[in-house]
């Protein structure tokens, strides 16, 4: 074959790429741009396995914008929210981070998942973004960088309660069953956690049985725990398989208590375990049963957008995240105006300002530790109660 | 266009050329994700767990990446090169399988060896490059490399052996030609070249988890090569970038971009069926560059 034509058009190519290579962005002299509003930007996963979570987020900072929107903006100036979809994988955050910090953004939040953060969060970090994550529960989160802060308290923090009211419930608990999928972050993260809540109360589980993410029979696992007799089983498995493999336990005969970490805690599980969803414990970062203004401005606000649902744990805290950025960004322009400021030094005051206010939001009253890390002064935990026709349901408040 | 996204473009065409290898001597192996998460693990734990390798500065140093991309190559190409023998006995669809099963079991692996940190992976990864740019072109360096080193197997007696396979085994091992062994050499190159671009891939993606080879990083490599066709070197480049693009490319229509992206890749091989480049249209494109630069050559002797 002849070489001439392929050699040229390799070299159009090289070229072509060198000169793309060549357009990168340099933001180190950009200022604020406030034309159409003060951009703030968000990654969430609204695509790919991780899609439901993306969506009840999506929500939350629908709410929190109109909310802030509505009350003012930034001292009269709106509030712009740009939304992007980071897929469900790392590459997918990454590209959609980096596409939200060239446009000028002065805050991020996102992303949805802890393996995406561990990817895309060094890049803000890098380029000196603020970011706020609204749903990462994985240890060593904030401590990626100065710029990085989530309003989700970690597992390491909530799961332990859930042990500890099963505990309450039923106090001759002796034999505790693991589950967990071995191929997603979330969930052997939270299941060491637990596993070690377990051994502290003196529980040393009887049995850990692994599944994978996409797996939707669980029979093998199942029998193999059922046979260690176990009178208490805790699970650290997303929504759908999580779902699912409580819809077998209960069909293969087990009556005795079932405790589900963070993955699960979503309305949408109801269609998935249906009527044998019921019982369920979840410890939890949000109560909508929470008596205080913001929680009932919050839950007014979802009633009236969602039909009178009752809004998940996920949507209150992406709503915490904006909120907490607009409250921030509120304070930083009184005390000198964002329009034309220098981006870079406004990104670096902002995340200063982040961390050292005070927000009431629907999850209570939080803070943060000068790492990122929030400071949450209530918990909850809750059990599922399905109604008689197992169709929906809701998370009944504990005391 | 961002930095970023030509380097996830770049990374992408790499690993088409991976698929590209094997399919050049009609071997459909879908095992290149497998190596490439092989590549990445070398990097993230030798760039995080050494001391050399992390470097004093800023950024890590160049030679620990260099290092690294040899070791994960070599690791990559010393598993091909084990399980080669046996797992190219099987031809068509009855390989594919085989290498799916390879990519599943190191991906099991990954998730339960004791240093691999299980499904969180390893994070954390130093920076041999402050920005995107740098990696862009340090990895169009290697593109180019690749490209170059594939556009002269053609000459040399190896591509034609390999290109005689493609067409008929049969007929290829009975002019002489060695066929278990220029399909061993095919497939260890393919295995190499995903090693190295795992290695650089895992820095740039900041974190490396055993997702990055799973059986979808096999369909999707696949579909680089599908797309922008598997007989010249060109095609799989063509298909890498431009797959990898379209997905970022099509944001700004919405939630729709994915439906679009999928419609993308049905129509491809709908109205190509040989892939985007094929030798007419090369040589078609050729001749039109050709016919240009000849004009132009004999302008100055006009009246």
């Amino acid at each position: 074959m002849n070489v001439g034509p392929l050699q040229r058009v390799g070299t159009g190519l090289l070229s072509l790429a060198l000169l793309l290579a060549g357009c990168g962005t340099d933001d180190t002299n950009q200022a604020v741009d406030v034309a159409g509003g003060v951009p703030v930007g968000a990654v969430l996963a609204l695509t790919g396995n991780a899609n439901v979570y993306g969506q009840d987020q999506k929500v939350g900072l629908e709410l929190a914008l109109k909310q802030r929107n509505g009350s003012g903006g930034i001292n009269g100036r709106p509030l712009k929210l740009a939304l992007e979809d980071s897929g469900s994988d790392e590459p997918g955050a990454n590209a959609a981070f980096t596409l939200q910090i060239n446009r000028g953004v002065l805050a991020l939040v996102g992303p949805t998942l802890s393996q995406q953060a561990f990817s895309a969060d060094p890049i803000a970090q890098r380029r000196g973004v603020p970011v706020v994550a609204p749903s990462n529960t994985a240890n060593g989160i904030p401590e990626i960088g100065f710029f990085i802060s989530r309003v989700s308290a970690p597992s390491s923090v909530i799961a332990p309660m859930a042990i500890a009211q099963a505990l309450k419930i039923q106090p001759g608990l002796k034999r505790a069953a693991v589950f967990y999928a071995q191929d997603d972050a979330y969930s052997t993260a939270e299941t060491t956690i637990f596993q070690e809540a377990l051994k502290e109360k003196g529980l040393e589980p009887v049995t850990v049985q692994r599944s994978q993410l996409n797996d939707q029979d669980f029979q093998n696992q199942i029998s193999a725990a059922l046979r260690e007799n176990p009178d208490l089983i805790v699970l650290s498995l997303q929504a759908v398989d999580g779902g699912n493999l409580i819809r077998q336990l209960r069909e293969l005969g087990y009556r005795g208590l079932i405790v589900a970490g963070n993955g699960m805690n979503t309305p949408n599980i109801y269609p998935i375990c249906q009527k044998y969803c019921d019982g369920l414990l979840i410890a939890q970062a949000y109560s909508p049963e929470l008596d205080t203004p913001a929680n009932t401005a919050f839950l007014k606000a979802f009633q009236a957008a969602k039909g009178g649902a009752i809004p998940p744990q996920l949507t209150a805290q992406a709503y915490t995240a904006l909120q907490v950025i607009g409250e921030a960004l509120v304070r930083l322009d009184k005390r000198q105006p964002l329009a034309g400021a220098p981006l870079a030094a406004t990104r670096q005051q902002l995340m200063e300002e982040i961390l050292a206010g005070t927000y009431a939001t629907p999850l209570g009253e939080i803070r943060f530790t000068p790492e990122g890390e929030v400071i949450q002064s209530q918990f909850f935990v809750a059990q599922v109660r399905m109604d008689p026709g197992g169709r929906s349901g809701r998370f009944a408040l504990l005391k | 266009m961002d930095a970023a996204l030509l380097e996830q473009m770049l990374l992408g065409a790499l690993l088409a050329l991976s698929v590209y290898l094997p399919l050049g001597c009609g071997q459909l192996s879908l095992a290149t994700p497998g190596f490439y998460a092989v590549g990445g693990y070398v990097a993230a734990l030798l760039s995080t767990g050494v001391a050399a390798f992390v470097g004093s500065g800023a950024t890590s140093p160049l030679w620990a990446l260099l290092a690294e991309m040899v070791l994960g190559g070599m690791l990559a190409g010393l598993i091909a090169l084990a399980i080669g023998g046996p797992v190219l006995r099987l031809r068509g669809i009855y390989l594919a399988i085989a290498t799916i099963a390879l990519v599943e079991i190191l991906r099991v692996l990954n998730l339960n060896l004791p240093f691999t940190g299980g499904a969180m992976g390893i994070f954390g990864i130093p920076q041999p490059f402050a920005h995107a740019e740098g990696y862009v072109l340090f990895t169009l360096a290697l593109l180019a490399l690749a490209c170059w080193l594939c556009q002269r197997l053609e000459a040399l007696r190896l591509g034609r052996a390999m290109a005689a396979i493609r067409d008929d085994e049969l007929a290829a091992a009975s002019v002489g030609i060695d066929t278990p062994r220029t399909k061993l050499i095919a497939f260890v190159a393919s295995a190499v070249l995903a090693g190295v671009t795992g290695a650089l891939a895992a820095h740039f993606l900041n974190s490396w988890n055993a997702r990055a080879g799973s059986f979808d990083a096999s369909i999707t490599t696949l579909a680089f090569v599908v797309f922008g066709g598997s007989r010249f070197w060109l095609g799989p480049v063509i298909g890498g970038l431009a797959l990898t693009a379209l997905p970022e490319l099509l944001r700004p229509v919405g939630d729709l971009r994915l439906i679009l992206f999928g419609a993308v890749i049905l129509l491809g091989p709908l109205f190509f069926p040989q892939g985007l480049v094929t030798a007419e249209r090369l040589r078609a494109l050729g001749a039109l560059l050709g016919r240009g630069r000849h004009r132009s050559r004999q302008a100055p002797q006009a009246p």
